[in-house]
Protein backbone atom coordinates (compact mmCIF):
# COMPACT_ATOMS: atom_id res chain seq x y z
CA UNK A 1 0.00 0.00 0.00
CA UNK A 2 1.00 3.75 -0.09
CA UNK A 3 1.68 5.98 2.50
CA UNK A 4 1.26 8.85 -0.27
CA UNK A 5 -0.10 9.37 -2.98
CA UNK A 6 -0.68 13.12 -4.52
CA UNK A 7 -2.83 13.55 -8.09
CA UNK A 8 -2.39 16.39 -9.86
CA UNK A 9 -1.19 19.01 -7.66
CA UNK A 10 -1.05 22.65 -8.42
CA UNK A 11 -0.46 25.30 -5.92
CA UNK A 12 0.31 29.46 -6.25
CA UNK A 13 0.82 31.73 -3.26
CA UNK A 14 -1.44 34.68 -3.22
CA UNK A 15 0.11 37.99 -3.13
CA UNK A 16 -1.00 40.12 -0.04
CA UNK A 17 -4.06 41.40 -1.91
CA UNK A 18 -5.32 38.51 -1.99
CA UNK A 19 -4.42 38.01 -5.98
CA UNK A 20 -3.20 34.53 -6.92
CA UNK A 21 1.14 34.38 -8.49
CA UNK A 22 1.93 32.32 -11.08
CA UNK A 23 1.75 28.62 -10.24
CA UNK A 24 4.71 27.08 -7.53
CA UNK A 25 3.95 23.85 -8.28
CA UNK A 26 2.28 21.84 -11.28
CA UNK A 27 0.33 18.92 -12.15
CA UNK A 28 2.53 16.98 -9.77
CA UNK A 29 1.77 13.06 -9.52
CA UNK A 30 3.41 10.67 -6.54
CA UNK A 31 3.08 7.65 -4.93
CA UNK A 32 5.61 7.06 -2.47
CA UNK A 33 5.29 3.06 -0.98
CA UNK A 34 5.49 2.57 2.56
CA UNK A 35 9.30 2.63 3.72
CA UNK A 36 10.43 4.47 0.42
CA UNK A 37 12.96 7.05 0.37
CA UNK A 38 12.41 9.71 -1.48
CA UNK A 39 14.87 12.51 -2.43
CA UNK A 40 13.46 15.65 -3.62
CA UNK A 41 16.11 17.85 -5.11
CA UNK A 42 15.82 20.73 -7.51
CA UNK A 43 17.73 24.42 -7.69
CA UNK A 44 16.20 27.30 -5.49
CA UNK A 45 12.67 28.20 -5.81
CA UNK A 46 12.09 24.74 -7.29
CA UNK A 47 9.21 24.04 -5.16
CA UNK A 48 10.69 21.68 -2.47
CA UNK A 49 9.70 23.27 0.31
CA UNK A 50 6.39 24.16 -0.67
CA UNK A 51 5.86 20.70 -1.61
CA UNK A 52 6.94 19.11 1.99
CA UNK A 53 4.88 22.12 3.53
CA UNK A 54 1.46 21.33 1.11
CA UNK A 55 1.95 17.83 2.92
CA UNK A 56 1.62 18.79 6.16
CA UNK A 57 -1.62 21.07 6.07
CA UNK A 58 0.70 24.09 6.48
CA UNK A 59 -0.18 25.07 3.18
CA UNK A 60 -3.20 24.68 2.40
CA UNK A 61 -4.37 22.43 -0.83
CA UNK A 62 -6.58 24.19 -3.49
CA UNK A 63 -6.06 21.89 -6.34
CA UNK A 64 -5.36 18.71 -6.88
CA UNK A 65 -5.64 15.32 -4.36
CA UNK A 66 -3.32 14.47 -1.71
CA UNK A 67 -3.84 11.09 0.15
CA UNK A 68 -1.58 10.36 3.38
CA UNK A 69 -2.14 6.89 5.14
CA UNK A 70 -5.47 6.62 2.71
CA UNK A 71 -6.61 10.33 4.46
CA UNK A 72 -7.49 12.57 2.05
CA UNK A 73 -5.88 15.80 2.81
CA UNK A 74 -8.84 17.97 3.86
CA UNK A 75 -9.72 19.70 7.65
CA UNK A 76 -11.40 16.80 9.17
CA UNK A 77 -8.72 14.29 8.57
CA UNK A 78 -5.50 16.94 9.31
CA UNK A 79 -4.98 15.76 12.77
CA UNK A 80 -4.88 11.74 11.64
CA UNK A 81 -2.73 13.30 8.82
CA UNK A 82 -0.33 15.24 11.52
CA UNK A 83 -0.38 12.09 13.38
CA UNK A 84 1.00 9.66 11.05
CA UNK A 85 3.58 12.92 9.53
CA UNK A 86 6.99 14.34 11.30
CA UNK A 87 8.19 17.31 9.43
CA UNK A 88 11.92 18.67 9.94
CA UNK A 89 12.42 22.34 8.87
CA UNK A 90 14.25 23.91 6.85
CA UNK A 91 15.09 26.49 9.52
CA UNK A 92 15.72 24.63 13.10
CA UNK A 93 14.93 28.24 14.98
CA UNK A 94 11.25 28.07 13.83
CA UNK A 95 10.99 24.81 14.84
CA UNK A 96 12.18 24.61 18.67
CA UNK A 97 9.98 26.83 21.11
CA UNK A 98 10.31 24.66 24.70
CA UNK A 99 12.62 26.12 26.44
CA UNK A 100 15.41 23.42 27.17
CA UNK A 101 16.23 20.19 24.64
CA UNK A 102 14.45 18.00 26.86
CA UNK A 103 11.23 20.07 27.00
CA UNK A 104 11.21 20.50 23.21
CA UNK A 105 11.50 16.97 22.21
CA UNK A 106 9.07 15.50 25.30
CA UNK A 107 6.79 17.91 23.66
CA UNK A 108 5.02 16.00 20.87
CA UNK A 109 4.94 12.19 22.51
CA UNK A 110 3.25 14.34 25.77
CA UNK A 111 0.44 15.43 23.30
CA UNK A 112 -0.22 11.96 21.90
CA UNK A 113 -0.71 10.97 25.84
CA UNK A 114 2.21 8.88 26.57
CA UNK A 115 2.35 8.50 30.02
CA UNK A 116 5.47 10.67 31.86
CA UNK A 117 8.20 7.18 31.67
CA UNK A 118 7.24 6.81 28.30
CA UNK A 119 7.93 10.14 27.22
CA UNK A 120 11.43 9.80 28.94
CA UNK A 121 11.88 6.87 27.15
CA UNK A 122 10.84 7.88 23.98
CA UNK A 123 13.03 11.67 24.56
CA UNK A 124 16.14 10.08 25.74
CA UNK A 125 16.27 7.53 22.92
CA UNK A 126 15.71 9.85 20.19
CA UNK A 127 18.46 12.06 21.74
CA UNK A 128 21.07 9.04 22.11
CA UNK A 129 20.54 8.73 18.62
CA UNK A 130 21.48 11.75 17.48
CA UNK A 131 24.09 11.72 19.94
CA UNK A 132 22.94 14.65 22.04
CA UNK A 133 22.65 12.87 25.20
CA UNK A 134 24.81 15.07 27.05
CA UNK A 135 23.00 18.17 26.10
CA UNK A 136 19.62 17.04 27.66
CA UNK A 137 19.05 20.29 29.76
CA UNK A 138 20.87 22.34 28.17
CA UNK A 139 18.83 25.75 26.38
CA UNK A 140 17.54 26.13 22.89
CA UNK A 141 19.08 29.37 22.47
CA UNK A 142 22.52 28.28 23.11
CA UNK A 143 22.95 25.44 20.94
CA UNK A 144 24.95 25.83 17.61
CA UNK A 145 23.73 25.79 14.67
CA UNK A 146 23.97 21.98 14.30
CA UNK A 147 23.45 21.38 17.09
CA UNK A 148 20.09 23.06 16.91
CA UNK A 149 19.60 20.30 13.49
CA UNK A 150 20.27 17.70 15.66
CA UNK A 151 17.55 18.53 18.19
CA UNK A 152 14.97 19.94 15.42
CA UNK A 153 15.52 15.95 14.04
CA UNK A 154 14.79 14.12 17.13
CA UNK A 155 11.84 16.16 18.19
CA UNK A 156 10.47 14.34 15.20
CA UNK A 157 12.22 10.59 15.60
CA UNK A 158 10.60 10.75 19.81
CA UNK A 159 7.65 10.04 18.04
CA UNK A 160 8.35 7.30 15.40
CA UNK A 161 6.35 8.73 12.74
CA UNK A 162 5.29 6.44 9.58
CA UNK A 163 5.82 9.25 6.83
CA UNK A 164 8.93 11.97 7.45
CA UNK A 165 9.25 14.73 5.56
CA UNK A 166 12.84 16.74 6.16
CA UNK A 167 13.74 19.82 4.42
CA UNK A 168 17.30 20.32 3.43
CA UNK A 169 18.38 17.59 6.97
CA UNK A 170 22.20 18.00 6.10
CA UNK A 171 22.81 21.67 6.30
CA UNK A 172 24.94 23.09 9.58
CA UNK A 173 25.98 19.27 9.77
CA UNK A 174 29.73 18.62 10.33
CA UNK A 175 31.03 15.32 8.75
CA UNK A 176 30.56 12.89 11.86
CA UNK A 177 27.16 14.25 12.38
CA UNK A 178 26.46 14.13 8.96
CA UNK A 179 27.39 10.56 8.57
CA UNK A 180 25.34 9.16 11.13
CA UNK A 181 22.50 10.97 10.12
CA UNK A 182 22.81 8.69 6.88
CA UNK A 183 23.11 5.98 9.28
CA UNK A 184 19.97 6.84 11.33
CA UNK A 185 17.88 7.49 8.41
CA UNK A 186 18.89 4.66 6.90
CA UNK A 187 18.06 2.63 9.80
CA UNK A 188 14.16 4.16 10.09
CA UNK A 189 11.36 1.97 8.99
CA UNK A 190 9.13 5.03 8.07
CA UNK A 191 8.91 6.48 4.50
CA UNK A 192 10.78 9.32 3.84
CA UNK A 193 11.10 12.51 1.85
CA UNK A 194 14.22 14.30 1.76
CA UNK A 195 14.68 17.37 0.16
CA UNK A 196 18.06 18.42 -0.14
CA UNK A 197 20.59 20.33 -2.55
CA UNK A 198 22.97 17.78 -1.04
CA UNK A 199 23.45 15.12 -3.41
CA UNK A 200 25.95 13.08 -1.83
CA UNK A 201 22.95 12.75 1.10
CA UNK A 202 20.22 11.91 -1.21
CA UNK A 203 22.29 9.12 -3.29
CA UNK A 204 23.16 7.84 0.52
CA UNK A 205 19.83 8.00 1.94
CA UNK A 206 17.68 7.54 -0.61
CA UNK A 207 16.62 4.27 -3.12
CA UNK A 208 14.31 7.08 -5.41
CA UNK A 209 14.96 10.78 -6.72
CA UNK A 210 12.12 13.18 -7.86
CA UNK A 211 13.33 16.25 -9.51
CA UNK A 212 11.57 19.50 -9.45
CA UNK A 213 12.06 21.96 -11.58
CA UNK A 214 9.86 24.98 -12.35
CA UNK A 215 7.37 23.48 -10.18
CA UNK A 216 7.02 20.69 -12.38
CA UNK A 217 8.24 16.97 -12.01
CA UNK A 218 11.44 16.98 -14.23
CA UNK A 219 12.25 13.65 -13.36
CA UNK A 220 11.20 10.57 -11.17
CA UNK A 221 13.49 7.37 -10.97
CA UNK A 222 16.18 5.16 -9.58
CA UNK A 223 18.57 7.41 -7.64
CA UNK A 224 21.27 5.52 -9.32
CA UNK A 225 20.22 6.65 -12.67
CA UNK A 226 19.08 10.22 -11.64
CA UNK A 227 21.95 11.33 -10.07
CA UNK A 228 24.51 10.13 -12.46
CA UNK A 229 23.16 11.57 -15.21
CA UNK A 230 24.99 14.59 -15.96
CA UNK A 231 23.24 16.29 -18.82
CA UNK A 232 19.71 15.92 -17.09
CA UNK A 233 21.17 17.53 -13.56
CA UNK A 234 22.91 20.38 -15.41
CA UNK A 235 19.76 21.50 -18.23
CA UNK A 236 18.03 21.80 -14.38
CA UNK A 237 20.58 24.17 -12.85
CA UNK A 238 22.13 20.97 -10.87
CA UNK A 239 25.68 19.48 -10.68
CA UNK A 240 26.78 15.94 -10.15
CA UNK A 241 27.47 14.63 -6.72
CA UNK A 242 30.91 15.17 -5.61
CA UNK A 243 31.54 11.68 -5.18
CA UNK A 244 30.73 11.19 -8.87
CA UNK A 245 32.43 14.05 -10.42
CA UNK A 246 35.67 13.18 -8.83
CA UNK A 247 35.87 9.81 -10.69
CA UNK B 1 26.53 44.51 23.73
CA UNK B 2 23.62 45.57 22.83
CA UNK B 3 20.57 46.24 25.30
CA UNK B 4 18.18 43.70 23.12
CA UNK B 5 21.17 41.18 23.25
CA UNK B 6 21.57 42.33 27.11
CA UNK B 7 17.27 41.45 27.80
CA UNK B 8 17.69 37.91 26.06
CA UNK B 9 20.73 36.74 27.91
CA UNK B 10 18.89 38.16 31.29
CA UNK B 11 15.92 36.23 30.38
CA UNK B 12 18.46 33.27 29.76
CA UNK B 13 20.15 33.67 32.93
CA UNK B 14 16.97 33.52 34.60
CA UNK B 15 16.36 30.46 33.08
CA UNK B 16 19.49 29.18 33.79
CA UNK B 17 19.22 29.61 37.35
CA UNK B 18 16.41 28.03 37.53
CA UNK B 19 18.66 25.03 36.17
CA UNK B 20 21.31 25.67 38.23
CA UNK B 21 21.63 22.64 40.74
CA UNK B 22 20.76 23.53 44.15
CA UNK B 23 17.97 22.34 46.83
CA UNK B 24 15.42 25.29 46.22
CA UNK B 25 15.78 24.48 42.54
CA UNK B 26 15.14 21.17 43.20
CA UNK B 27 11.93 21.36 45.51
CA UNK B 28 8.46 20.23 43.30
CA UNK B 29 7.69 23.47 41.65
CA UNK B 30 4.13 22.72 43.53
CA UNK B 31 5.11 23.26 47.55
CA UNK B 32 7.16 26.13 46.02
CA UNK B 33 4.32 28.02 44.44
CA UNK B 34 2.03 26.92 47.02
CA UNK B 35 4.37 28.67 49.86
CA UNK B 36 5.30 31.88 48.07
CA UNK B 37 1.39 32.46 47.11
CA UNK B 38 0.55 31.61 50.89
CA UNK B 39 3.66 33.97 51.85
CA UNK B 40 1.99 37.04 49.28
CA UNK B 41 -1.53 36.13 50.79
CA UNK B 42 0.23 36.54 54.70
CA UNK B 43 1.91 39.55 53.56
CA UNK B 44 -0.94 41.57 52.24
CA UNK B 45 -3.21 40.65 55.48
CA UNK B 46 -1.45 42.54 57.83
CA UNK B 47 -3.01 45.54 58.88
CA UNK B 48 -1.36 48.72 57.84
CA UNK B 49 0.30 50.14 61.23
CA UNK B 50 1.79 45.89 61.71
CA UNK B 51 4.99 47.00 60.92
CA UNK B 52 6.54 44.67 63.18
CA UNK B 53 4.60 41.82 62.76
CA UNK B 54 5.60 42.44 59.32
CA UNK B 55 9.34 42.40 59.57
CA UNK B 56 8.90 38.94 61.52
CA UNK B 57 7.63 37.69 58.53
CA UNK B 58 10.88 38.80 56.89
CA UNK B 59 12.43 35.64 57.69
CA UNK B 60 10.99 34.01 54.97
CA UNK B 61 12.95 35.56 52.30
CA UNK B 62 16.53 36.09 54.81
CA UNK B 63 15.84 32.12 54.85
CA UNK B 64 15.86 31.73 51.08
CA UNK B 65 18.17 34.03 49.71
CA UNK B 66 20.83 32.92 52.51
CA UNK B 67 20.52 29.07 51.97
CA UNK B 68 19.57 29.29 48.73
CA UNK B 69 22.29 31.22 47.51
CA UNK B 70 20.16 33.51 45.77
CA UNK B 71 22.24 37.06 44.95
CA UNK B 72 20.66 39.95 46.76
CA UNK B 73 22.61 42.22 44.71
CA UNK B 74 20.84 40.93 41.34
CA UNK B 75 17.74 41.32 42.78
CA UNK B 76 18.30 44.81 43.16
CA UNK B 77 19.88 45.21 40.03
CA UNK B 78 17.27 43.39 37.91
CA UNK B 79 14.49 44.74 39.65
CA UNK B 80 15.41 48.12 40.55
CA UNK B 81 12.84 50.13 38.46
CA UNK B 82 9.73 47.78 40.19
CA UNK B 83 11.58 48.07 43.53
CA UNK B 84 11.82 51.50 43.43
CA UNK B 85 8.39 52.46 42.50
CA UNK B 86 7.06 50.16 45.34
CA UNK B 87 9.09 52.23 47.58
CA UNK B 88 7.42 55.13 45.93
CA UNK B 89 3.65 54.11 47.40
CA UNK B 90 3.01 55.53 50.59
CA UNK B 91 5.03 58.23 50.11
CA UNK B 92 2.39 60.65 50.67
CA UNK B 93 1.53 59.03 54.17
CA UNK B 94 3.13 60.74 56.47
CA UNK B 95 1.36 64.27 55.30
CA UNK B 96 -1.80 62.99 55.99
CA UNK B 97 -1.70 60.19 58.92
CA UNK B 98 0.36 62.97 61.82
CA UNK B 99 -0.98 60.76 64.96
CA UNK B 100 1.57 60.15 66.76
CA UNK B 101 1.92 56.16 67.88
CA UNK B 102 4.83 55.32 69.40
CA UNK B 103 8.35 57.43 70.75
CA UNK B 104 11.34 56.13 69.42
CA UNK B 105 14.40 57.11 72.22
CA UNK B 106 12.30 60.45 71.94
CA UNK B 107 11.38 60.78 68.65
CA UNK B 108 8.05 60.69 67.53
CA UNK B 109 6.45 57.85 65.02
CA UNK B 110 3.23 59.31 63.69
CA UNK B 111 0.79 56.87 62.30
CA UNK B 112 1.77 57.87 58.57
CA UNK B 113 5.09 56.50 58.97
CA UNK B 114 4.25 54.03 60.06
CA UNK B 115 1.77 52.56 57.42
CA UNK B 116 4.35 54.00 54.50
CA UNK B 117 7.01 51.69 55.94
CA UNK B 118 4.14 48.93 56.16
CA UNK B 119 3.56 49.67 52.37
CA UNK B 120 7.09 49.77 51.32
CA UNK B 121 7.92 46.73 53.25
CA UNK B 122 4.75 44.65 51.58
CA UNK B 123 5.79 46.12 48.56
CA UNK B 124 9.54 44.72 48.77
CA UNK B 125 8.24 41.46 50.22
CA UNK B 126 5.70 40.81 46.89
CA UNK B 127 8.46 41.41 44.51
CA UNK B 128 11.48 39.73 46.61
CA UNK B 129 9.00 36.49 47.18
CA UNK B 130 8.01 36.94 43.11
CA UNK B 131 11.73 37.15 42.25
CA UNK B 132 12.30 34.30 44.47
CA UNK B 133 10.16 32.36 42.95
CA UNK B 134 11.06 33.20 39.30
CA UNK B 135 14.80 32.37 39.84
CA UNK B 136 14.40 28.56 40.95
CA UNK B 137 12.10 27.90 38.73
CA UNK B 138 10.93 26.89 35.39
CA UNK B 139 8.19 29.08 32.79
CA UNK B 140 7.15 25.33 32.65
CA UNK B 141 7.49 24.34 36.03
CA UNK B 142 5.97 27.32 37.16
CA UNK B 143 2.89 26.85 35.06
CA UNK B 144 2.59 23.20 35.80
CA UNK B 145 2.72 24.49 38.87
CA UNK B 146 -0.17 26.97 38.54
CA UNK B 147 -1.97 23.72 36.21
CA UNK B 148 -2.26 21.76 39.38
CA UNK B 149 -3.77 24.46 41.84
CA UNK B 150 -6.09 24.67 39.27
CA UNK B 151 -5.99 27.75 37.45
CA UNK B 152 -7.99 27.88 34.27
CA UNK B 153 -5.73 26.29 30.92
CA UNK B 154 -6.64 29.56 29.07
CA UNK B 155 -4.43 31.88 31.14
CA UNK B 156 -1.32 29.42 31.75
CA UNK B 157 -1.46 28.55 28.33
CA UNK B 158 -1.54 32.35 27.96
CA UNK B 159 1.45 32.98 29.82
CA UNK B 160 3.77 30.16 27.95
CA UNK B 161 2.93 31.77 24.75
CA UNK B 162 3.70 35.21 25.91
CA UNK B 163 7.05 34.02 27.45
CA UNK B 164 7.96 32.00 24.03
CA UNK B 165 6.61 34.96 22.00
CA UNK B 166 8.50 37.98 23.76
CA UNK B 167 12.11 35.98 23.18
CA UNK B 168 10.78 35.61 19.48
CA UNK B 169 10.41 39.40 19.44
CA UNK B 170 13.27 40.25 21.18
CA UNK B 171 15.27 37.68 19.33
CA UNK B 172 14.02 39.06 15.91
CA UNK B 173 14.81 42.96 17.13
CA UNK B 174 18.44 41.73 17.78
CA UNK B 175 18.62 40.04 14.18
CA UNK B 176 17.60 43.15 12.58
CA UNK B 177 19.24 45.60 14.56
CA UNK B 178 22.55 43.45 14.30
CA UNK B 179 22.20 43.27 10.36
CA UNK B 180 21.30 46.96 10.34
CA UNK B 181 24.45 48.20 12.43
CA UNK B 182 26.84 45.83 9.86
CA UNK B 183 25.50 47.73 7.12
CA UNK B 184 25.87 51.41 8.61
CA UNK B 185 29.05 51.37 10.40
CA UNK B 186 29.76 54.60 11.89
CA UNK B 187 26.12 55.57 12.90
CA UNK B 188 24.86 55.70 16.74
CA UNK B 189 21.81 53.51 16.83
CA UNK B 190 18.94 53.97 14.24
CA UNK B 191 18.82 56.57 11.97
CA UNK B 192 15.28 58.02 12.82
CA UNK B 193 14.30 57.86 9.05
CA UNK B 194 14.66 54.09 9.14
CA UNK B 195 12.42 53.85 11.98
CA UNK B 196 9.20 53.35 10.31
CA UNK B 197 10.30 50.44 8.30
CA UNK B 198 12.13 48.76 10.88
CA UNK B 199 9.32 48.93 13.28
CA UNK B 200 7.23 47.62 10.10
CA UNK B 201 9.52 45.01 9.27
CA UNK B 202 10.37 43.78 13.01
CA UNK B 203 5.78 43.65 13.45
CA UNK B 204 5.35 41.47 10.48
CA UNK B 205 8.65 38.90 10.97
CA UNK B 206 7.82 38.44 14.39
CA UNK B 207 4.19 37.64 13.11
CA UNK B 208 5.90 34.84 10.80
CA UNK B 209 7.61 33.62 13.56
CA UNK B 210 4.93 33.09 16.11
CA UNK B 211 2.98 31.59 13.24
CA UNK B 212 6.12 29.04 12.66
CA UNK B 213 6.37 28.56 16.05
CA UNK B 214 2.36 27.73 16.00
CA UNK B 215 2.40 25.57 13.10
CA UNK B 216 5.41 23.48 14.84
CA UNK B 217 3.48 22.92 17.81
CA UNK B 218 0.63 22.09 15.65
CA UNK B 219 2.51 19.64 13.61
CA UNK B 220 3.50 17.87 16.34
CA UNK B 221 -0.20 16.80 18.04
CA UNK B 222 -0.84 19.86 19.93
CA UNK B 223 -4.44 20.36 20.62
CA UNK B 224 -4.33 23.49 23.05
CA UNK B 225 -3.25 22.08 26.54
CA UNK B 226 0.89 22.69 27.03
CA UNK B 227 0.75 18.81 28.96
CA UNK B 228 3.71 20.55 31.15
CA UNK B 229 4.79 17.42 33.66
CA UNK B 230 6.95 17.79 36.40
CA UNK B 231 10.77 15.12 35.84
CA UNK B 232 9.79 13.96 38.97
CA UNK B 233 6.61 13.25 41.19
CA UNK B 234 6.50 15.51 44.75
CA UNK B 235 8.47 13.74 47.50
CA UNK B 236 8.68 13.47 51.18
CA UNK B 237 10.93 16.57 51.54
CA UNK B 238 9.06 18.37 49.08
CA UNK B 239 6.22 17.63 51.54
CA UNK B 240 8.38 18.93 54.90
CA UNK B 241 9.29 22.19 52.92
CA UNK B 242 5.84 23.32 52.73
CA UNK B 243 4.63 22.11 55.91
CA UNK B 244 7.48 23.68 57.89
CA UNK B 245 6.91 26.96 55.98
CA UNK B 246 3.08 26.75 56.63
CA UNK B 247 3.82 26.62 60.07
CA UNK B 248 6.53 29.05 60.17
CA UNK B 249 4.46 31.85 57.97
CA UNK B 250 0.92 31.00 60.40
CA UNK B 251 2.99 30.94 63.62
CA UNK B 252 4.11 34.52 62.86
CA UNK B 253 0.78 35.57 61.49
CA UNK B 254 -0.94 34.64 64.44
CA UNK B 255 2.12 35.19 66.96
CA UNK B 256 1.21 39.38 65.42
CA UNK B 257 -2.47 39.41 65.48
CA UNK B 258 -4.52 40.98 68.19
N1 LIG C 1 5.17 32.73 1.37
C1 LIG C 1 5.42 32.88 0.06
N2 LIG C 1 4.75 33.80 -0.66
C2 LIG C 1 4.98 33.93 -1.98
N3 LIG C 1 5.90 33.22 -2.66
C3 LIG C 1 6.60 32.29 -2.01
C4 LIG C 1 6.42 32.08 -0.59
N4 LIG C 1 7.26 31.10 -0.20
C5 LIG C 1 7.96 30.73 -1.31
N5 LIG C 1 7.57 31.44 -2.38
C6 LIG C 1 8.07 31.27 -3.75
O1 LIG C 1 7.76 29.97 -4.20
C7 LIG C 1 8.82 29.41 -4.95
C8 LIG C 1 9.22 28.06 -4.38
O2 LIG C 1 9.76 28.24 -3.08
P1 LIG C 1 10.25 27.05 -2.17
O3 LIG C 1 10.60 27.60 -0.86
O4 LIG C 1 9.28 25.96 -2.23
O5 LIG C 1 11.57 26.61 -2.95
P2 LIG C 1 12.68 25.53 -2.57
O6 LIG C 1 12.73 24.55 -3.67
O7 LIG C 1 12.43 25.00 -1.22
O8 LIG C 1 13.99 26.40 -2.60
P3 LIG C 1 15.31 26.31 -1.67
O9 LIG C 1 16.15 25.24 -2.28
O10 LIG C 1 15.93 27.62 -1.86
O11 LIG C 1 14.90 26.03 -0.28
C9 LIG C 1 9.94 30.44 -4.93
O12 LIG C 1 9.93 31.13 -6.14
C10 LIG C 1 9.57 31.37 -3.80
O13 LIG C 1 9.98 32.68 -4.10
MG1 LIG D 1 13.38 25.11 0.61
Amino acid sequence: MSILEIENLSFSYGNPRGKLLENVLEGIDIRVAEGESVGLIGENGAGKSTFLKLLTGLLTLKNGVIRVSGFAMNKENLKAIRAEIGYVFQDSDSQLFMSTVYEDVAFAPRNYGKSEEEVREAALSALRQVHMEDKVDRQIYRLSGGEKKLAAIATVLSVGAKLMLLDEPSVALDPKNRRNLIRILNELPGAKIIASHDLDFVYDTCQRVILLSGGRIAADGETEKILTDRELLEQHGLELPLSFSRE
Amino acid sequence: MSRISDAISELHKLDMEADKPGWLQGIHPLPKLFVTVLFLVITVSFGKYELSGLLKLGIYLIVLFVLGDISVKLLLKRMKVVLALVCLMGIVNPFFDRREMLLLGGFAVTGGMLSAATLMLKGVYAVSASYLLIVTTSVEEICYALRRLHVPKLIVTVLMLVYRYIIVLLKETERMTEAYALRAPGQRGLDYKAWGTFAGQLLLRSMDRAQTVYDSMMLRGYDGEFYLRCKRAAGRGDYLYAAVWSAVLLFVRAGSAG
